[in-house]
């Protein structure tokens, strides 16, 4: 497996600059480009907006990112072709939480003028924050565990910690006893994921095999049930500070991962971000209800069968829901 | 009409995919570099990645994708193979049949289940095997016309074919097929001799100059019926590849008076003999061949490719001879070769695209670097992930001049830089470099870096400019195709030969002997594989030489492919930094990144790599 990151010692990681590669994936394979700055994106990042353009910066995880699919085809490029006046520089970065999101805003994106601030925030995202480890696959496909930087409220305040990272990836028996419970195994039955994809069932059958035994990464996220709960707490106060600390619009967005889509489930998540919108008084888009309205074929496309990565059908789909909101923050920047 | 073809050859050995458009070759690359698994035959899904990649395109923007070989007609021939040696030859007949019906025949399916797309074409197409050789070969090569000659095992049916090009045409007007095939000949002598096939040929070639070739007239006796104009019969009863899994039979052991010579056994004067003869005989028929074509084509100038196009020896024959003005091998002859061949043949032939010669006369192969690069930053981020102390040198004079001082002081380097070479040979950008005047680079560079036969010599990479000083050879020779003498005067005569005869089978004492003042890269019988090193194709790998001549007065190193014995050339920059760890090299280039191995910390292994590849 080709190596497309390289250490940041603020962040944890970010594309090696100037990167060009192809990678392969199940739907034969998609093009990466990053530029000068270690993002994937077609374009420099530059400080200064161009002229009669709108800018905004735009901030997630693998699912920002385009994991899957090419660089073009992904939603925030999407949204350029549907808004013509609209240019977003994707700061996303695959593997990252809020935290790590927010820390490269702060190192990256603090000198480039925009209209807006796009946070998208994968539900998921909240176990990644209370990870102070989180795993990989290296370029021999080995499980390993790489130190990440992440925050702890301690009497109300961030406090910043694993500044910086180790560079070198630990096994997992070298991770120290009291940070132990807190690595991020890619979810939950991460035994019954490693048996799989050391098996290779996971490729040969995952949808007869997840029909059989309740196995997916994502879960129903109980950190999203009370106000109280710590991982939340921690989330919350991540946005808040985020958010509280720009000058321009913000725009919260939490994007679900496929279960929440495909299936019958409460959006528990949905009552904590209206919540903290109204704490901060940032914009707020939950694009959920729009993606429901497809059928539930059209739905099942918008992921790959074994990457639950949005695919092509997905990005459109985000794209087309993300819209209106991305229109009106846009606005309300004028 | 800019057209974007995607040509791949797989299934049978070396597996590779080449990309052309707009009629230019934009990339092109073996399977194995990527899979780490040597002559890989997989469907390349790899190396269609990196094509992919390099142009920027997805599979289904395509115009074409080809397939470079035929397989139904390959079918034809198994079955009509099977049906006259029934009812022996049950063995052959099942693995041959297992390997078409059991993939080969389904291309179109692993194309469209790997790459989810036929492109805009919606189809596979394909070609012959011989017309994508001689694609391979001419329309690359610096010649609005050109006489082609291939010579290969078997592809289909042909084994050779004689054809020529003009402009964007190529026409094939004789064949030979099988089962009669100079390929097959040389690899059943290659097996014989206890090397293995489709990879010990070269081998074989290597050991050829040790002995004397004293079976040539049994071979013209009993195996092979040659014409004037080099068209050829083989006696099949000698051979076993017709209704066995092994190219020779009882009657080829009788023949030579004994069982093949076990692999990694001792190489006797006999193996020596044989490989002499057979090479005299190969010669033979390749230059009655070349004498034919030039005559019946009347074209003044040589385009070659199929594996047998390999054979540097032979080539350095045709070019002595002067039978044509000009002579272009293809670099990458081998089947992997097929998978531009059919790309180039496609964009002109199918779809009408006009050729591009180079302006400056010069061929478009691109010095044949069209394999996949790894940027400086590329490289940083590998060696800061592991931590692995590094000194960078951003300036391209002042490095050349610290790898150039290292050289000088008897260091081995391992040297990653720019894109990988398509074809077998690593001409600088894949390559281990090391002093050609000492005597002992060659026994140092064979046994405790490269940990392969002895016997083996090491090829020069020359300044263009100092080709004619060193060598009696007065073209440019790229791609390592071409093998001169060393000149007269820089030869010492060492009476190798009687020596060898006195010593027996032992070929130590001869290959330690010291032959010209470039020892370590003068075969024993003062011969050399040269390659010709032009600023235009690889300005950094230049600059290494221009500053060793600067230093030494000598404008030539030693350059051998960076692997070790079974393993394929090192692709990324991870492959490279661990065989240099694993063998005795004393420095490492990484781009513009430099390595000492007394730096680097030492490297955990879990098992004998060793056994990680499979000997060649």
């Amino acid at each position: 497996m080709r190596q497309v990151f390289e250490y940041d010692p603020d962040i944890g990681y970010r594309y090696i600059p100037g990167l060009k590669a192809r990678m392969p994936h199940e739907s034969g394979g998609y093009l990466i480009r990053a530029n000068e700055m270690g993002f994937r994106s077609q374009r420099e990042f530059i400080p200064e907006k161009n002229p009669g353009k709108r800018r905004i910066l735009l901030f997630g995880d693998s699912f920002t990112v385009g994991e899957g699919v090419s660089n073009e085809k992904r939603y925030s490029d999407l949204l350029e072709k549907q808004i013509p006046e609209l240019e977003i520089y994707n700061f996303g970065l695959p593997g990252t939480g809020t935290d790590q999101q927010y820390l490269a805003c702060r190192k990256y994106a603090s000198g480039i003028d925009h209209d807006a601030i796009m946070i998208v925030v994968m539900v998921e995202n909240i176990r990644r924050i209370v990870a102070r480890y989180r795993y990989y696959l290296d370029e021999n496909n080995a499980q390993v565990y790489y130190a990440k930087p992440y925050f702890e409220l301690s009497g109300g305040e961030l406090v910043l910690r694993h500044v910086p990272p180790k560079k070198e990836p630990v096994r997992d028996s070298e991770i120290p006893l009291e940070d132990r419970a807190f690595v991020d195994r890619g979810g939950r039955f991460p035994r019954i994921r490693t048996f799989l994809i050391k098996t290779k069932l996971e490729k040969l059958a995952p949808n007869t095999l997840t029909r059989f035994i309740p196995y997916t990464p994502y879960t129903p996220y109980p950190e999203y049930n009370s106000p109280s709960h710590p991982a939340w707490r921690l989330m919350e106060a991540i946005l808040e500070k985020w958010i509280k600390e720009q000058k321009k619009p913000v725009l919260l967005v939490p994007l679900p991962p496929h279960i929440f889509i495909e299936e019958f489930r409460v959006a528990n998540y949905h009552k904590r971000f209206s919540e903290l919108t109204l704490k901060t008084g940032c914009a707020y888009f939950d694009p959920l209800p729009d993606l429901k309205c497809y059928s539930m074929e059209e739905r099942r496309g918008f992921r790959f069968a074994q990457d639950k990565h949005p695919s092509q059908a997905g990005h459109v789909a985000i794209a087309q829901a993300f819209a209106p909101a991305v229109r009106k923050v846009l606005e309300g920047a004028r | 009409m800019s057209k974007t073809v995607l040509g791949i050859s797989a299934f049978y050995h070396d597996s590779a995919a080449a990309l052309v458009r707009d009629s230019e070759i934009i990339a092109a690359a073996q399977e194995e570099r990527f899979s780490r698994k040597k002559h890989d035959p997989r469907f390349p899904v790899n190396a269609i990645n990196y094509c992919l990649e390099e142009a920027g395109t997805e599979p289904a923007d395509l115009d074409a994708i080809v397939f470079y070989d035929k397989p139904l007609w390959t079918l034809d021939r198994v079955v009509e193979n099977c049906l006259m040696m029934a009812p022996s030859g049950y063995e052959q007949m099942e693995k041959a049949l297992r390997s078409i019906l059991g993939v080969k025949l389904w291309t179109e399916k692993q194309v469209q289940h790997h790459l989810k797309s036929l492109g805009k074409a919606g189809k596979l197409l394909y070609t012959e095997h011989h017309l994508a050789h001689a694609a391979s070969a001419f329309y690359p090569s610096p010649y609005r016309e050109a006489a082609i000659l291939t010579l290969d095992g078997v592809g289909e049916w042909a084994t050779t074919t004689i054809g020529v090009g003009k402009d964007d045409r190529i026409e094939l007007t004789h064949e030979i097929d099988y089962p009669h095939s100079l390929g097959l000949l040389y690899s059943a002598f290659t097996y014989y001799c206890g090397f293995k096939v489709n990879s010990g040929e070269y081998k074989l070639m290597g050991l050829a100059p040790y002995g004397d070739p004293k079976y040539v007239k049994l071979i013209y006796d009993k195996l092979i019926d040659v014409k004037p104009d080099g068209s050829y019969c083989l006696n099949t009863e000698y051979f076993g590849y017709l209704d066995r899994l092994v190219v020779t039979n009882e009657q080829f052991n009788r023949l030579f008076c004994g069982m093949p010579r076990q692999p990694e056994s001792r190489i006797s004067r006999k193996e020596m003999d044989l490989a002499a003869s057979i090479q005299v005989v190969l010669e033979e028929i390749v230059l009655k061949m070349a004498r034919h074509v030039r005559k019946s084509t009347g074209e003044k100038n040589l385009v070659l490719a199929g594996g047998v196009a390999l054979n540097c020896v032979a080539n350095g024959k045709i070019l002595k001879e002067k039978i044509f003005e000009g002579l272009w091998i293809q670099p990458a002859s081998g089947d992997a070769g097929g998978a531009l061949g059919s790309a180039l043949l496609t964009s002109h032939m199918y779809f009408g695209e006009k050729r591009r010669m180079n302006p400056n006369g010069r061929d478009t192969q691109k010095g044949s670097y069209l394999g996949i690069g790894y940027s400086p930053s590329e490289v940083r981020a590998f060696l800061e992930r592991h931590s692995y102390p590094y000194e960078r040198i951003p300036d391209l004079k002042e490095r050349a001049r610290k790898i150039a001082a290292a050289l000088a002081e008897g260091k081995v380097i391992g040297y990653l830089a720019g894109r990988m070479e398509f074809g077998p040979r690593a001409l600088g950008a894949r390559s281990i470099m090391g002093d050609p005047r000492r005597q002992e680079t060659q026994a140092q560079m064979n046994l405790k870096i490269k940990y392969r036969e002895s016997f083996r010599p090491f090829a020069p990479s020359v300044l263009a400019e100092d080709v004619a000083t060193y060598f009696e050879m007065d073209v440019e020779s790229p791609y390592m195709l071409l093998v001169a003498p060393v000149r007269n005067e820089k030869q010492i005569q060492t009476g190798w030969k009687e020596a060898l005869r006195d010593g027996g089978d032992d070929m130590l004492h001869v290959i330690n002997q010291a032959r010209s003042d470039i020892p370590a890269i003068t075969h024993v019988d003062f011969s050399a594989r040269v390659q010709s090193v032009h600023p235009e194709d690889k300005r950094d790998y230049y600059e290494v030489i221009r500053a060793f001549k600067d230093l030494t007065g000598y404008g030539v190193i030693v350059n051998t492919s960076f692997n070790v014995r079974g393993e394929p050339i090192v692709c990324s920059p991870a492959n490279a930094y661990k065989c240099f760890m694993r063998t005795e090299m004393d420095m490492l280039v990484l781009e513009d990144c430099v390595l000492w191995k007394d730096k680097q910390p030492k490297m955990k292994e879990n098992a004998d790599w060793r056994k990680e590849y499979e000997l060649d």
